[in-house]
């Protein structure tokens, strides 16, 4: 099933929809009133595009440098090709461990892995802390926005998502007490946890440490109460210097919720005496998208969901219609790298507006590169018989000046008169949900020769 | 081998070297009050902030959370503390704690943000499982923003350190902000 009859599914609920819809958008224009307060915000973005640039063209030395100076601080480096090979090795360092019972604070790479599914076939328990992360893993989806991962549930969804699980009683979905309840639940969790999985949002080169940014404080609660920590992150999550930190922290949260900065921004150097710190760097997929030069700046992403936030598209499919860990504009330019035949309906899934691209912290040239992602799909993928003699009689009319007067004439005239059901039928799918505009009864072309004559 | 692997295919697919950005603090400069734009964003982030001197921060302490029972104090500028620890207590002993008491390092004017070390928590877990928390910050140690701040900090005992912008929180639940998620219920912060 393509993007569009997924968000058909999604549309069904119209009053859900609108709610999705505005609530996103109210997140972006959170995020523009924080932009603006900031002195020299385009610099900022300017910079970070820099950086990540940078880091892309030197990467073999910066994971190298990264890789020597974690060492030095005592912290054991492991490095995974593809998402296989990255379960294993956390599964390795789990049995060594002899751990049952894992806390895991927000990760897309272990989304993407499929870790918790791999670790549960193991007999291992493991809770995503995040509490929205929470509420999706208990309704057994997955998460529909990389930063709002719950954003598609109603609260009264979590209050009967709730009492099934957490035995609350029936709230009418009052926040306060759902969130009360998830703290003393997961309280628990974090208290008898043997080992804790974060994600990563920044691994620094030059002195070997990685930062984790959350609001909650579960990565923190996870990884100073467990007895080891495991980080695990992508080959792009690295900077090259820790002053960089203060170019990215200033665009993250900003760009995410508009948030001046995340509650907790936590710097991880080295572990707790008489504990354990991993990493693991992870590929699956990621040198095959540096090699592609028209993709390659997907990779600089910092994860802060501003093109979902802002993209008519994605507010009104919601996350789930891409079928992708990474939803929205970014999901959309990463994931046929991934898998072109699986996702070739997504770089369509946009009206290329270049909003994405206007609001992305480090300047990803989102809307060019779906452009991009198109015509490599038209090559590539068989497209539906409607769609291409469409465009292809269009190209025909649009490179003839007279037949397109023509087609414009009678089109013009066909709309005014002929009947309803000739007008809006299969082949009109922007008649589906709505009316075509009044058709006027001259071309602009005739209208503009009226309108210079009269002058 | 996966390590030789992955790096073999970044040399062969990465770009040319593109130079790394010179950064141009200038462009972030500002005029303004460093410490009343420091207070103005903990409002905004859910902290409350006192400026106060020091031999007043225990009343000031007593004042905002007067039902306190076990308290952990790490600094010698607060007698409030009932609960001993050192860097050897197992951090699952501060289940209970009520209160916590630490000295912040440094705070960040652009987002109220607060630089916190293992060192000034003694055990890494302190500021998060207290059920709240009290920073003591000298208001002399504010800087402009983050860029500012990673440079006063660059010369430290790398190990662990956190940046606390207010009290924990969380909008998961259909974008309601709600206050106390895992980490501490409430920050107050005392400028000194």
């Amino acid at each position: 099933m393509g993007h569009a009859q997924k968000a058909t599914e999604f549309n069904k609920d119209e009053a859900k929809v609108n709610w999705h819809d505005k609530a996103l958008w109210y997140v972006r224009e959170k995020r523009d009133k924080s932009a603006h307060n900031v002195q020299g915000w385009e610099y900022l973005r300017q910079l970070g595009s820099g950086i990540k640039a940078n880091v892309l063209s030197n990467l073999d030395k910066y994971l190298i440098q990264f890789e020597t100076n974690a060492k030095n601080n005592g912290i054991q480096v492991h490095w995974a090709s593809n998402a296989e090979e990255h379960n294993t090795i956390i599964n390795s360092i789990l049995e060594k461990h002899n751990a049952k019972k894992v806390v895991k604070s927000k990760s897309m790479l272990t989304e993407e892995c499929h870790l918790n599914p791999f670790l549960e076939s193991k007999g291992i328990e493991v809770v995503d802390t995040d509490l929205g992360e929470r509420i999706v893993q208990l309704a057994e989806e997955p998460p529909s926005h990389i930063v709002l991962p719950a954003i598609h549930k109603t609260k009264e969804d979590v209050d009967v998502l709730f009492q099934e699980h957490l035995n609350t009683k029936p709230s009418g979905g009052n926040p306060e007490y759902l969130v009360g309840e998830a703290r003393k639940h997961l309280r628990d969790k974090f208290l008898n946890a043997d080992v804790a999985i974060t994600g990563v949002n920044f691994a620094v080169a030059d002195t070997g440490g990685v930062v984790v940014c959350t609001n909650e404080g579960n990565a923190d609660m996870g990884v100073h109460l467990a007895k080891a920590h495991i980080a695990c992150m992508g080959i792009e999550k690295i900077i090259p210097q820790e002053k960089h930190l203060g170019v990215f922290l200033r665009l993250l949260a900003r760009s995410a919720t508009g948030q001046p900065i995340t509650t907790y921004s936590s710097h991880f150097n080295k572990a707790e005496e008489g504990k354990e710190m991993h990493i693991v760097i992870v590929d699956n997929g990621r040198t095959e998208q540096l090699s592609r030069e028209d993709f390659r700046a997907s990779l600089h992403c910092i994860r802060c969901g501003a093109c979902m936030n802002t993209c008519p598209i994605y507010r009104r499919s919601g996350g789930h219609s891409y079928d992708y860990t990474i939803p929205g504009p970014i999901g959309s330019i990463l994931s046929p790298g991934k898998d072109l035949k699986k996702h070739s309906s997504l770089p369509f899934a946009s009206t290329l507006c270049g909003s994405c691209s206007n609001v992305c912290p480090v300047k990803i040239n989102i809307h060019e590169q779906l452009y991009k992602w198109r015509q490599i799909i038209v090559q590539e993928e068989k497209q539906p018989i409607v769609k291409k003699s469409i465009l292809k009689t269009a190209g025909v009319v649009l490179s003839k000046p007279k037949l397109y007067k023509m087609a414009g004439k009678s089109a013009r005239f066909a709309l005014k008169h002929a009947p309803r059901f000739m007008i809006y039928n299969k082949l009109n799918a922007w008649g589906k949900a709505r009316d075509l505009p009044e058709v006027k009864h001259e071309s602009f072309d005739e209208w503009y020769k009226k309108r210079r004559k009269n002058e | 081998m996966s390590r030789e692997a992955i790096l073999k295919a970044v040399k062969k697919n990465k770009p040319e070297v593109l130079p790394l950005p010179e950064i141009d603090e200038s462009a972030f400069q500002e005029d303004i009050d460093v410490v009343k734009t420091f207070k103005d964003n903990l409002a905004l982030v859910g902290g409350q902030v006192f400026e106060i001197t020091t031999d007043a921060i225990d009343a000031k302490i007593k004042e905002q959370y007067p039902n306190k029972s076990t308290i952990v104090a790490t600094t010698t500028k607060s007698n409030l503390g009932n609960v001993e620890i050192d860097k050897n207590t197992d951090p699952h002993t501060l289940e209970h704690i009520d209160l916590a008491i630490v000295e912040g390092e440094l705070g960040v004017s652009e987002n109220g943000a607060i630089w916190i070390t293992a060192n000034n928590s003694l055990v890494r877990a302190l500021p998060f499982i207290t059920n709240d928390l009290v920073i003591i910050l000298d208001k002399r140690n504010i800087c402009l923003h983050m860029l500012e701040a990673y440079d006063n900090i660059a010369k430290r005992d790398r190990d662990f350190g956190v940046f606390i912008s207010g009290p924990s929180k969380t909008a998961d639940i259909e974008q309601c902000l709600v206050v106390g998620a895992h980490g501490a219920m409430s920050l107050t912060v005392l400028l000194v």
